[in-house]
């Protein structure tokens, strides 16, 4: 599927894209038929995977942990087996100290089974942290329009890397979420222009929540993850201080606007159309990041 | 939820396949989710597996599968579906996407 647009393609592709050719081995895979237990309850299909898609490969001869979430699949939400594999699969990188590449394609906790899932989300990040103490290199990678929102845009904070492509969102909560509670005069959830450039992977790159913003093909994810593989960095105090210290900032600079040109503006963004207009990598070209 | 297990007559599937199992499809509106596996029982036979979210057309069903197994040498496969209101055409695209996964492997 080499060319192909990574956005576009399934999880399994996309798996099959990164990984050294024939290198990915799948783990849980689907003839094992582990399902979540509520769903069939409720009189909704199950899925021979539950969303996600585990295993190890190898991306340029380096062996890595990989998965990749199934957007289509209730909204790739973690459920209980999906936020399993998910915990599973981090547990495993700290523990073989093996990076851990995670393709998020999810709107969160799954609603039907939602306190499993918010455990699950939790017990993850704690994984997560574990690898990140032994200094395991963890990415996410998001590149879609489902994103990463709710428990699963937290989680994807807790990793080292988020790459992201200009298809990319990131957030907490959605913005038809975001609609409700604050009304279409606030935020207008049908405007596409402003959903994305308050939560795509422009500004989330921008503002420094992405580390990298990519080309929408497998080749240009696969070269981000490479160029990031061999580094980590543990989560301290003085770390997390930092960052409050950061979100603080920026919450003083920004929190009044209501203009998200203005932030782009601010961050360094001089031509707001021929920004909008560019692909990822020119875009990271044009604007001056973060100063 | 409708669930419902049948064997459909069926020429034997070639003695050697790209893989043991093959999966299409994703559990999503309107669109099912086909896995074929080796190793079903009688080789002249395919053994199917459904599960649909939408009760009432098991007649649209086994009109589908019968067809499929006239059409393919799927005996000895094994073929379980999870459906969330995929149209027949649908459900015959599919099973051919994993059927040839199965036996030319992926792409």
């Amino acid at each position: 599927m080499s060319g192909a647009l990574f956005h576009e393609q399934t999880a399994r592709q996309r798996i099959a894209a990164l990984a050294d050719a024939g290198s990915f081995v799948e783990l849980l895979p689907p003839p094992e038929r582990i399902t979540s237990p509520y769903l069939a309850q409720l009189g909704i299909p199950v899925s021979f995977d539950d969303g996600l898609v585990i295993g190890h490969a190898k991306i340029g001869g380096k062996k890595i942990y990989l998965a990749a979430q199934v957007g289509q699949f209730v909204g790739g939400a973690v459920g209980e087996i999906h936020g399993a594999k998910l915990t599973g699969l981090f547990k495993a990188a700290a523990r073989d100290k093996l990076p851990c590449v995670l393709i998020i394609e999810s709107g969160g906790v799954r609603l039907h089974e939602g306190s499993a899932g918010e455990i699950a989300i939790a017990e993850t990040m704690r994984a997560i942290f574990e690898c990140r103490a032994l200094k395991v290199p963890t990415i996410a990678v998001i590149a879609t329009d489902i994103g990463a929102y709710g428990g699963i845009g937290i989680l994807s904070t807790c990793c080292d890397f988020r790459i992201m492509t200009e298809h990319g969102r990131l957030g907490i909560s959605g913005p038809i979420v975001i609609e409700k509670w604050m009304g279409k005069k606030a935020y207008d959830s049908a405007n596409r222009a402003l959903v994305w450039k308050t939560s795509g992977g422009k500004t989330k790159y921008l503002l420094g929540d992405a580390d990298a913003l990519v080309h929408d093909t497998s080749e240009a994810v696969r070269d981000g993850i490479a160029k990031l593989l061999a580094k980590s960095s543990a989560v301290s105090l003085a770390s997390v201080k930092a960052r409050q210290k950061d979100l603080e900032k920026r919450l003083k600079r920004f929190g009044a606007t209501e203009d998200p040109d203005a932030v782009w503006k601010s961050m360094g963004v001089r031509n707001i159309e021929a920004a909008s207009l560019a692909s990822g990598p020119e875009f990271a070209a044009l604007a001056k990041r973060g100063k | 939820m409708e669930k419902f297990t049948k064997a459909f007559p069926s020429k034997p599937l070639p003695s050697k396949t790209a893989k043991p199992w093959a999966l299409a499809g994703v559990v999503g509106s309107g669109n099912l989710e086909v896995m074929l596996e080796r190793g079903g029982k009688p080789s002249d036979a395919m053994e199917c597996h459904v599960e649909t979210s939408i009760p009432g057309y098991k007649a649209s069903w086994l009109a589908a599968l019968a067809d499929f197994a006239h059409h393919y040498p799927a005996g000895g496969a094994k073929v379980t579906i999870h459906d969330q209101g995929a149209p027949p055409v649908l459900v015959n695209l599919r099973l051919r996407q994993a059927y040839d996964h199965l036996t030319k492997g992926d792409k």
